[in-house]
């Protein structure tokens, strides 16, 4: 009688969480949807509805200026990953493993660029820039990204370590591996989810920068975000989210496709276990 | 073995992102030289085949890069990162402070021939009066466009935009330079007064106008008022352009006070690379067929007046820019206001923060 | 993706646990051996901080007590008027103003991260982390585009607004425009994953043990979320807190684009010192108090985690 009714409870616990969730989810893809739905819509500027055209999308594959400042952001956003997450995975070990005397200075330093108000920060890296006569550009924009998502990559791995076995460094060095080693072939490979995550949190916050990136761009090296802020002054275009809503096909197909390839071979796994009986 | 290789691939991924970096750093360099121009101005604000058609004549390349506030222009001028460009695009109100900041290079007026082409009230400006420093580009007014359909007063002067009939009904720019001078005129002040008394004045005259407007935004200011959300807006003549093409019963108020324009001007950095190239370039634009060509696409108002002969009735009479010739002569500019900015700055903080 | 963010305080027990165990030989044994490892893991993030965040950082305290010149640029004569300004009440109420809205959007995005937390966190992990992928994939969009989209969502000539005045829920068009709500709907969907992200990485460290032995022990489902589920994952909250409070306080973009510019926020205020009325010294110093809120934020945290500590481990 009690289960029954416990049961019951559950699977209403379980309705309203999906509810829940279902709810919560289409308010956070709301402005997508609305997005995706103003790229095809027929005027100069988004202003309300006025009718179904393709034209945007057409622009973008044949006349369009936007798409340039696209690749010039992927590219930015590729290199301040790579260096953030080298940087941030080596730094975090250094900082946890080792004592040395600075080191409560640089931990706490490390909450600065993610504290510190983005116009401030754009500002006096424009300065340091200057006065170390860096010419502005990729070169420019790369450095900045990095020193927002270095702190990033560093928290999240933290994160990692934190849960990590100590034992198991100490016991590959009982073995006689060195340092070197011991770091590649055992303290990497259990640091792969942190990577991946502070990789992704990298590139997120690298690619929809707009205030940094604003001061510190040169004549070749606008970024999208940018570029778009620019554009707000004369009204956003469709062509614009026509350009938002591809990107967001792109990665939200390459997730399924994931999902697929691992539910085929999650199926090839099992049938090829049922061949053994 | 395979960590290792995982390894050896993070590095070449490292060094070949380090080297496209340096590479794209450094090209930036070596081709700033004679093939190239660099332009820091607005965005949407130049037609493409003006630039093209200077590309075709002289062989030489045309980049931009966009800014979306004058102060950005100036910073960039003053703080660093000006001399990447070669054209770069400030307000006339900043020019005080830049001339003598030192960070203009001074430009050769016989390498422009088509300067003639500019009328008179733009040329020896009293801030630039041998013009060594800055060549205006195009200009904008700031005047009240109102539905009148919807609206419930007449509106001849600023004063009316502070009837309590208008609650909650404009839709306006903002910026502490577009606003108080209004608020200024409307009180029989000078518009870039710097005395403190006739500011706080001023402030007391925004607060009423605050209350009646539903926004406070440069951007898309012209949004509320197509979408019938406000009656009345106060914003620049290009948005009134836009809001015009979208909602053509909209109409300008006749004004009896001064209204405020703004002109875009065209300066060479100090320590510019390629300074001819932007000599040839500031003479191919103030060509009168090249400006003519030019205000098609950017119907905005225009201190070249060889070009504005040569324009048809598509933009002569435009309504964003065929406004009252009394309003067109009755006009004040932005000047440098120095130590009095911080006293704006303070009494706009206040403003904001009822 | 799985436990994404997790206590700092849980691992600094274990590793003063350690080195108390080392004689003071070992230990100046271990220093000398360290000394090359040490340089080149911690070295280079070490050197990027120092270059990248503290002098840039030192020139804007140098800065702050400098003063304004006439034509905006900074004229080198000391002076702490910079921050004895900031005690004028204009400015202080602007101050209030940020802490109360960030405040407010803190507590609102912890509300419903909380639930949604949970939720994911007893997904098996792989779902898991694809249900957290599919928030954080929104931000490759361009936040501006996004803004703008609410902004036409909410049009009173828009597709919302004649829907509900159809299905008489409202009888005049939609009016929310430029209001505190949409500002609010706006702050939250920029910043939910903040507080979603190191919610779920504490909540799934959570040992069922405990949640099954409570309710073994006769306690109703709301008792044992307050009583064990939510202490247990209390640094899980502060960090969500202070990825969420932190960054609030400087975002001004947000509440420009939504809610009609009326409203001036410490983000705006530092932005127009920088950018319009050019007085570096003044926006250095309003920085740096905000870099102090920050710091002021951290050490609670981590006196909040350290108590945390002591009740669990």
């Amino acid at each position: 009688m009690a289960s029954r009714k416990r049961e019951r409870k559950r699977r209403l616990g379980k309705g309203i969480g999906n509810i829940y969730a279902v709810l919560v989810y289409a308010f956070i893809y709301a402005p997508i949807a609305v997005m995706v739905v103003f790229s095809f819509n027929d005027q100069k500027t988004n202003y309300y509805w006025k009718g179904f055209t393709l034209r945007w999308y057409e622009k973008l594959f044949t006349d369009s200026s936007i798409v340039e400042y696209l690749w010039n952001s992927l590219f930015i956003a590729i290199a301040a990953t790579v260096i953030s997450v080298i940087v941030g995975t080596i730094g975090a070990v250094g900082l946890i493993r080792f004592e040395f005397r600075i080191k409560k200075l640089i931990n706490n330093s490390l909450y600065i660029p993610i504290v510190i108000p983005e116009v401030v920060l754009g500002l006096s890296l424009l300065m340091l820039f200057e006065i170390i006569h860096l010419p502005l550009g990729f070169t420019a924009i790369i450095l900045s990204h990095a020193t927002f998502c270095i702190p990033f990559v560093i928290i999240i791995m933290r994160g990692r370590l934190a849960g990590m076995d100590l034992s198991v460094e100490e016991a590959s060095m009982d073995l006689g591996a060195n340092r070197l080693v011991t770091f590649f072939r055992v303290t990497l490979p259990m640091l792969i989810p942190g990577i991946v995550s502070g990789a992704f949190m990298s590139f997120t916050l690298s690619i929809d920068d707009v205030i940094i990136s604003n001061f510190v761009s040169g004549p070749y090296s606008t970024t999208l975000p940018v570029k778009i802020l620019s554009l707000v002054k004369t009204g956003l275009s469709p062509e614009v989210n026509a350009l938002t809503t591809i990107m967001i096909a792109v990665v939200l197909t390459g997730l399924l496709i994931n999902s697929v390839v691992q539910v085929l071979m999650r199926k090839r796994a099992l049938t090829h276990t049922k061949s053994y009986f | 073995m395979k960590t290792r290789k995982r390894y050896l691939l993070f590095l070449l991924i490292a060094v070949l992102a380090f080297s496209f970096t340096a590479c794209g750093g450094g090209s930036g360099e070596a081709a700033a030289d004679n093939g190239e121009l660099n332009i820091y101005m607005w965005s949407e604000y130049m037609s493409e085949s003006v630039v093209q058609g200077f590309e075709e004549e002289y062989g030489i390349k045309v980049n931009f890069s966009y800014m979306n506030s004058s102060e950005e222009a100036t910073a960039k001028l003053t703080s660093g990162g000006g001399d990447q460009y070669d054209l770069v695009m400030p307000c006339d109100a900043d020019m005080t402070g830049l001339i003598n900041s030192g960070k203009l290079a001074e430009i050769n007026l016989d390498n422009i021939p088509n300067f003639k082409n500019l009328g008179d009230a733009y040329k020896y400006r009293e801030f630039d009066p041998e013009n060594k420093y800055a060549i205006p580009y195009l200009m904008n007014y700031i005047y009240v466009v109102y539905n009148p359909d919807t609206c419930p007063i007449e509106i001849t002067k600023y004063e009316d935009l502070l009837s309590p009939e208008l609650e909650g009904q404009i839709a306006s720019i903002t910026g502490i330079r577009n606003l108080f001078p209004i608020a200024l005129v409307s009180l029989g002040y000078d518009a870039n007064s710097t005395n403190e008394k006739e500011i706080e004045e001023a402030y007391q005259w925004l607060q009423k106008y605050v209350k009646n407007t539903k926004t406070l935004v440069s951007d898309d200011t012209e949004q509320a008022i197509i979408s019938g959300a406000c009656s009345v807006a106060l914003l620049f003549d290009g948005q009134a352009g836009r809001a015009f093409a979208e909602a053509p019963n909209l109409k300008v108020a006749d004004l009896s006070d001064a209204i405020q324009l703004g002109v875009d001007e065209f300066v060479i950095p100090a320590g510019a690379k390629n300074q001819k190239n932007a000599e040839k370039f500031l003479n191919w634009l103030l060509d009168a067929e090249v400006m003519a060509e030019n205000l098609i696409e950017n119907p905005y108002t225009c201190p070249n007046v060889a070009a504005i002969e040569l324009t048809d009735d598509s933009y002569k009479k435009n309504p964003a820019i065929d406004i009252p010739q009394h309003m067109k002569e009755n006009y004040f500019l932005q000047l440098d206001i120095g130590d009095a900015a911080t006293v704006y700055d303070k009494y706009w903080t206040m403003l904001l923060s009822e | 993706m799985a436990s994404a963010l997790h206590v700092e305080g849980g691992f600094k027990m274990k590793h003063t646990k350690m080195s108390s165990e080392i004689s003071t030989l070992e230990r100046t044994r271990n220093r000398k051996r360290n000394l090359i490892p040490a340089l080149t893991m911690a070295g280079p993030v070490t050197i990027w901080m120092m270059v990248f965040v503290l002098l840039p950082l030192i020139y804007v305290v140098f800065i702050s007590f400098m003063q304004r010149n006439t034509f905006g640029g900074i004229d080198y004569h000391f002076t702490t008027a910079n921050y004895t300004e900031i005690l004028q009440p204009v400015y202080l109420k602007v101050i209030w103003k940020s802490i109360k809205l960030a405040f407010l959007t803190t507590a609102i995005c912890i509300l419903i991260g909380y639930p949604l937390a949970y939720y994911i966190a007893r997904k098996p992990s792989k779902l898991a982390a694809k249900l957290l992928m599919l928030i954080m994939i929104p931000f490759w969009t361009n936040t501006l585009v996004r803004l703008y989209s609410i902004n036409l969502i909410g049009q009173p000539n828009g597709f919302l607004s004649s829907f509900l005045m159809k299905i008489g829920m409202i009888s005049k068009p939609l009016d929310i425009l430029y209001s505190d709500g949409i500002v609010v709907v706006g702050l939250l969907i920029s910043m939910l994953p903040f507080a979603i992200l190191p919610l779920y990485a504490s909540i799934e460290k959570l040992d069922k043990a405990y949640l099954e032995a409570s309710s073994d022990l006769g306690a109703r489902p709301a008792v044992t979320f307050l009583r064990i589920t939510v202490p247990l994952t209390l640094p899980g909250i502060v960090a969500s807190v202070i990825l969420v409070f932190i960054p609030s306080l400087g975002m001004y973009y947000v509440p420009e684009a939504l809610g009609g510019g009326k409203v001036m926020l410490i983000g705006s205020l530092i932005r127009n010192q920088f950018l319009i009325t050019k007085n570096w010294p003044f926006g250095a110093s309003l920085s740096i108090l905000l870099v102090l809120i920050t710091l002021l934020m951290l050490w609670l945290y981590t006196r909040i985690a350290k108590l945390d500590e002591m009740e669990v481990v």
